[in-house]
């Protein structure tokens, strides 16, 4: 009798350190993860929803995902807004210096991996073949902050004796989403003589068909520095962020997660490869770039 | 006293046995032209063979002369065109891992020449004409002290020992080692 009194006890016991370990959605912790607008907000969301439901589900809490404008990224991410952060690699840069960002995992995607790199472009048959034949023409760039579409080309530029400044007759960038498209398609129909490119998105319109890779000249490529970035916020617990990490190294083309009554792979959905474990002084390159062009975190007035 | 139907039996009987006799006595023309079909079939394999490492030369020509004249850029765009036609060619992943190696991009340099090497072995194979076995074990010996240095200082980074992973898996089918 008392034997049996004392296993309903135990399996009682057990039964609700189960029930504790399920916690219901909406007594988990809430962390807010902040994602930098490549193109568009739209396309921010229906990238990054199912990335963020599968960290949510590994980590056992709730992630808010929110679209971010670049340009006020900084600004939001220093009042607090965000605990996680995806960002491009000069944000990164940026944010760990100014706000001590930890770095956490790198995206892999295209030819380079978690590397990237930025390229000028002009059309074939142009005539312009060097950074010296650039001298007075038009050139179309990337959103200033985008290291492989504008950082990466304006220091190739300095590096070569050449000032995008007063050597170019005008430069611009473009209005709107899907700048980095419009930049090369600004040159292949003629509007533009040269412009800045970054080379992921060159490979990727080749590989879909939209150009053709005899159709362009490619005036200089900077060497290659990483690619978008996740990062924690300083005042965060070092276990979640670990786990947080192990969750995107962990991440392999089949893992799928249910939303809105679909299945969805993550990195596909994501448009990512994977992602790769970097360390801080590998961003150095992009530094160092940074100095020369004077451009933040580094930049003097 | 058999009768007419046990007679047609037993001529029936001789005449396969007959018959057979004729088949096992009979010499075997077949030898020779098995031999000959052996030969046949070695020189259509070298033929094809042939005819492959050519095609790939001639197919991936623009590729190298832009790597040779270090427009490794356009080389990699030219890849990735090629790509569509061809996805999925070792050719490719071994000129592609060519390409970003003069990058100094190790790790997808590494993990582009072990997709090539597992989709043809003839590139580890020194006596192929398609041989690569001299760049890479250029990767290897240069790889295992770069790569290795950074593993020594970060021993807990994943994507690092992946790398070193590729680099060991190069390593051992350079030395003749299976899948």
């Amino acid at each position: 009798m008392k034997l049996s009194s004392f296993l309903i006890t135990l399996l009682l016991l057990i039964a609700l350190s189960l029930l504790a370990g399920c916690q219901p959605e909406t007594e988990r912790p809430t962390y807010t993860i902040g994602y930098m607008n490549c193109n568009s907000e739209a396309e921010t969301i229906q990238r990054f929803q199912p990335l963020t439901r599968y960290l949510g589900e590994k980590l056992g809490v709730n992630f808010k995902l929110v679209p971010v404008d670049t340009q006020d990224f900084p600004e939001r991410f220093k009042a607090g807004e965000f605990d996680f952060t995806h960002t491009n690699s000069l944000l990164y840069i940026i944010l760990h210096k100014e706000a001590g960002l930890s770095l956490v995992a790198t995206e892999r995607r295209g030819e380079y991996g978690s590397r990237t790199a930025g390229a000028i472009i002009s059309r074939k048959g142009s005539g312009i073949k060097t950074i010296d034949d650039m001298k007075g023409k038009r050139m179309l760039f990337g959103p200033q902050l985008a290291p492989s579409g504008f950082l990466a080309q304006y220091d190739l530029m300095l590096q070569a004796g050449f000032d995008p400044e007063t050597d170019l007759s005008y430069y611009g960038i473009p209005h709107g989403s899907f700048k980095h498209e419009k930049v090369v398609y600004g040159v292949y129909f003629g509007a533009y003589d040269v412009a800045a490119a970054p080379a992921l998105d060159l490979e990727t319109m080749a590989a879909e068909g939209k150009i053709r890779a005899d159709d362009f000249n490619i005036i200089g490529q900077s060497r290659i520095f990483p690619y978008c970035t996740f990062g924690a916020a300083k005042r965060l617990d070092t276990d979640l962020v670990n786990r947080f990490q192990r969750a995107l190294l962990e991440l392999t083309p089949e893992v799928t997660v249910e939303l809105d009554g679909e299945v969805v792979k993550v990195l596909d959905g994501a448009w990512v490869d994977g992602f790769d474990q970097l360390v801080d002084s590998d961003y150095d390159p992009l530094r160092e770039m940074a100095r020369r062009a004077n451009m933040p975190p580094y930049q003097e007035f | 006293m058999p009768d007419r139907f046990d007679m047609l039996h037993l001529v029936g009987l001789l005449v396969v046995a007959g018959g057979l006799l004729l088949l096992v006595l009979t010499p075997q023309p077949e030898a020779g032209a098995m031999h000959g079909g052996r030969l046949d079939r070695a020189m259509e394999k070298q033929m094809l063979a042939r005819a492959r490492t050519d095609f790939l030369k001639q197919t991936y020509a623009p590729v190298v002369d832009l790597t040779a004249s270090g427009e490794y850029a356009a080389a990699l765009l030219k890849l990735k065109e090629l790509g569509r036609e061809y996805p999925g060619e070792p050719h490719g992943d071994i000129l592609r891992g060519e390409i970003l190696l003069a990058q100094q991009a190790w790790q997808p340099a590494t993990a582009s020449f072990v997709r090539g090497v597992k989709g043809n072995g003839d590139y580890v194979d020194a006596k192929s004409p398609l041989s690569r076995y001299e760049s890479i074990s250029r990767v290897v010996d240069e790889g295992l002290r770069q790569v290795g240095a950074q593993v020594k200082q970060h021993p807990d980074n994943s994507s690092l020992q992946e790398t070193m992973r590729d680099l060991y898996y190069l390593q051992s089918r350079l030395a003749g080692g299976c899948e």
